[in-house]
């Protein structure tokens, strides 16, 4: 009796939207979460309508996915994202911002659009410090961290103290989700994956906005190896930064 | 024998390391002696008759660097 | 059967808007323009069309933004310190190359300045305030009929040569109210938007549209392989628009021998003092710049070669002056009658027909 011998299936990140590497330092996380939404949109059907609205900075570089895209102003990415969902109801319409894009310089926007309920998504990639631009101190950034603008460490006096944005977006009542997560492990992979594909979900039943905060690793700017960016985050920014969902509701009155 | 084989671009490789921090099977090692040519250190499938496809270094890897196959058995004969 | 209709200033900015068929509003309220503001709160939603108000006007600007690039007719108003807010933004939808049409009621300046009129904001809106030196056509109405007439050809500018549009009113012609022919002006058809984001699946082409403002990191819309090709379609687009969208009105100025320039209200002001220098016999006549971008620099030019002279009458401490002088080129003289001429020091004083007349009789 013959066998026919195995057959090679290549088991593809995707059918269409990862088409090229996304930009980044080695060991940055940020096409990581690139890739998340990617195999998400796909396996949600969305990747032909989606709109994603990037910030400026490393995240912008997620805009390299085979999807429509737009980059406008520093934090303004809520602003945009609010008026493209709004004329445009049936599209998909999510942000990718950092850190700073997102509660430093785009702290309006941002509030503006969790006050107002937009039916979008935002994702915010957390990675403690201004990567694009060398370095320099975030809202995220930790106490004592060394940063370009905190060359002591950060410190009370002068720099304040790290803002736990998923904490925050749980507060708004037009929020309907807000999570954290980071991808230090292949568990951890697959559990930011069920938090982004939770927050596409309330775009998608019209339910509220969708916000996930994730921990991604900077090891060009935290000086330090891929690998023990991976240990710093489970280390250091896990414990100042919780994971898991804040809020999680399936409707709004 | 093996369920699974990686390939790996290296042309996209950045040298990180996830790939063999990552693979539960011990796969993949970065022996040191093979650079890119931008000069990153390079990974090595070293021990592919242990991949079972489970694609968790191509999850990890943030540069596209790494193809996953899985090897589907076909059924019947003549 | 076209209505005609009593109506306030401002809120002729919402119904010219509405006849050119601007699909979303997006500001905050600013006085002396709140009336645009609820007006669009009031009638988009009944008409299926979007309303936002923004948590301010850096909000407002990037919603234009997205509005734009989704492919849709958006607009924003305000006044003088919402403006320096939006600049970054208009940077950006000059660089993507985005249409939208921006109000600007005018107030005094600069920082809170006054709520009431002024007309201290030709400066930023022509040199446009945001980084780069890009150009937006600014379009200078003169009554409540031409503010909404004005609107509905901000529109068809912005979609032609897909940029920004700025209207230039101010706290006069914003409250005041008169007849207005509610018409719905025929520019020909909507050109067709070269790039939108909608969707890949959407896109007649199939392939993804990126638009964005930076063409050293990514092609840019429209294709030029590099920043300095861009950069150079860029300046063939604004030396098109200097060239082709001069707009101006003359007032009795074919044998003046003193020519009045004016815009806005003060425009009438002047045509009130120059109806009363006529009938003492005085040769004396009005050019009243309609776009204040592109500026009508020849016609003065023009003038000058006929020998004559210029008042400028600007209710600001002197800034479409500047740009009279830069027309004239030193060969005639320019005289200015500003804000100080104001018949009060408060902020409810104007510059009135009587005060232009004796300026009129100095100098004639």
């Amino acid at each position: 009796m013959n066998t026919k011998p195995a057959k090679r299936v290549k088991v593809a990140a995707t059918k269409r939207t990862m088409v090229m590497p996304m930009p980044g330092c080695p060991g940055c996380q940020y096409p990581t979460v690139g890739r998340i939404i990617a195999e998400l949109l796909e396996e949600l059907n969305l990747d032909g309508k989606t709109i994603e609205v990037v910030g400026i900075g490393c995240n912008s570089g997620v805009a390299m996915l085979n999807i429509d895209a737009i980059q406008g102003s520093h934090g303004g990415a809520p602003d945009t994202a609010t008026a493209i969902k709004r004329l445009s109801p049936d599209s998909f319409v999510y942000t990718v911002q950092g850190d700073g894009d997102c509660i430093a310089i785009g702290a309006g926007s941002f509030i503006g659009a969790l006050t107002r309920g937009e039916m979008i998504t935002i994702i915010m990639c957390n990675n403690a410090n201004y990567g694009t631009t060398g370095g320099q101190m975030a809202p995220t950034t930790l106490m004592g961290q060394i940063t370009t603008t905190s060359p002591e460490g950060r410190g009370a006096a002068t720099g304040g103290y790290p803002v736990h944005v998923a904490e925050l977006a749980a507060t708004f009542k037009g929020v309907a989700y807000s999570a954290r997560g980071a991808l230090t492990s292949s568990a951890d992979y697959q559990r930011t994956k069920k938090y982004i594909k939770a927050a596409f979900k309330k775009q998608i039943d019209r339910i509220g906005l969708g916000f996930v905060e994730v921990i991604s690793a900077c090891p060009a700017n935290w000086h330090m190896s891929p690998v023990e960016s991976l240990k710093w985050i489970r280390e250091k920014m896990v414990p100042e930064f919780p994971l898991g969902e804040f809020k999680n509701v399936d409707h709004i009155d | 024998m093996a369920k699974g084989e990686i390939v790996i671009n290296e042309a996209n490789c950045r040298g990180c390391g996830f790939c063999q921090e990552f693979c539960s099977l011990g796969c993949i090692v970065i022996p040191g002696n093979r650079f890119s040519p931008q000069g990153y250190l390079l990974p090595v499938f070293a021990s592919p008759d242990r991949c079972n496809a489970c694609g968790v270094c191509a999850w990890m890897c943030p540069h596209m660097a790494i193809e996953v196959y899985k090897y589907v058995e076909s059924k019947g004969g003549s | 059967m076209i209505d005609r209709v009593l109506v306030q200033g401002n809120e002729a900015v919402g119904w010219g808007a509405l006849n050119a068929g601007c699909d979303g509003f997006f500001g905050y309220p600013i006085t002396p323009q709140n009336e645009i503001t609820e007006f669009f709160a009031r009638e988009m939603p009944q008409r299926g069309k979007v309303f936002v108000q923004s948590q301010s006007e850096t909000g407002a600007i990037m919603m234009l933004f997205g509005g734009a690039a989704a492919g849709f007719r958006v607009m924003t108003s305000t006044s003088g310190p919402g403006w320096g807010l939006m600049q970054e933004g208009m940077s950006h939808m000059a660089a993507a190359e985005l249409p939208c049409v921006i109000v600007l009621v005018q107030r005094g300046g600069p920082g809170q300045g006054s709520v009431r009129h002024a007309q201290m904001d030709y400066m930023c809106v022509t040199r446009t305030g945001g980084a780069g030196g890009y150009k937006n056509i600014v379009l200078a109405p003169a009554s409540v009929q031409e503010i909404h007439d004005s609107m509905q050809l901000a529109f068809c500018l912005a979609d032609k040569y897909c940029n920004p549009v700025v209207v230039l009113s101010d706290g006069v012609l914003g409250l005041i109210a008169e007849t207005v022919e509610m018409k719905a002006i025929d520019f020909g058809p909507v050109p067709e938007r070269v790039w939108t984001v909608k969707g890949r699946d959407r896109q007649k082409s199939g392939i993804r549209q990126f638009i964005h403002t930076y063409p050293s990191g990514a092609p840019p819309p429209g294709g030029y392989p590099d920043y300095v090709p861009w950069l150079e379609h860029m300046g063939q687009k604004y030396d098109k628009m200097a060239e082709s969208e001069v707009r101006y009105e003359t007032y009795q100025s074919e044998d003046a021998d003193l020519l009045l320039v004016a815009y806005g209200y003060v425009s009438r002001v002047c045509k009130e003092a120059i109806n009363m220098a006529r009938a003492e016999g005085r040769r004396v006549g009005l050019i009243r710049p309609i776009a204040l971008w592109p500026f009508p620099y020849k016609v003065l030019r023009d003038k000058v070669d006929r020998g004559c002279s210029f008042l400028v009458v600007e209710d600001s401490l002197g800034q479409m002056v500047e740009d009279v002088r830069v027309a004239v080129q030193g060969k005639a003289e320019v005289h200015f009658l500003g804000l100080l001429a104001r018949h009060l020091p408060t902020q409810g004083g104007m510059i009135l027909p009587n005060r232009v007349l004796d300026e009129i009789r100095r100098l004639l």
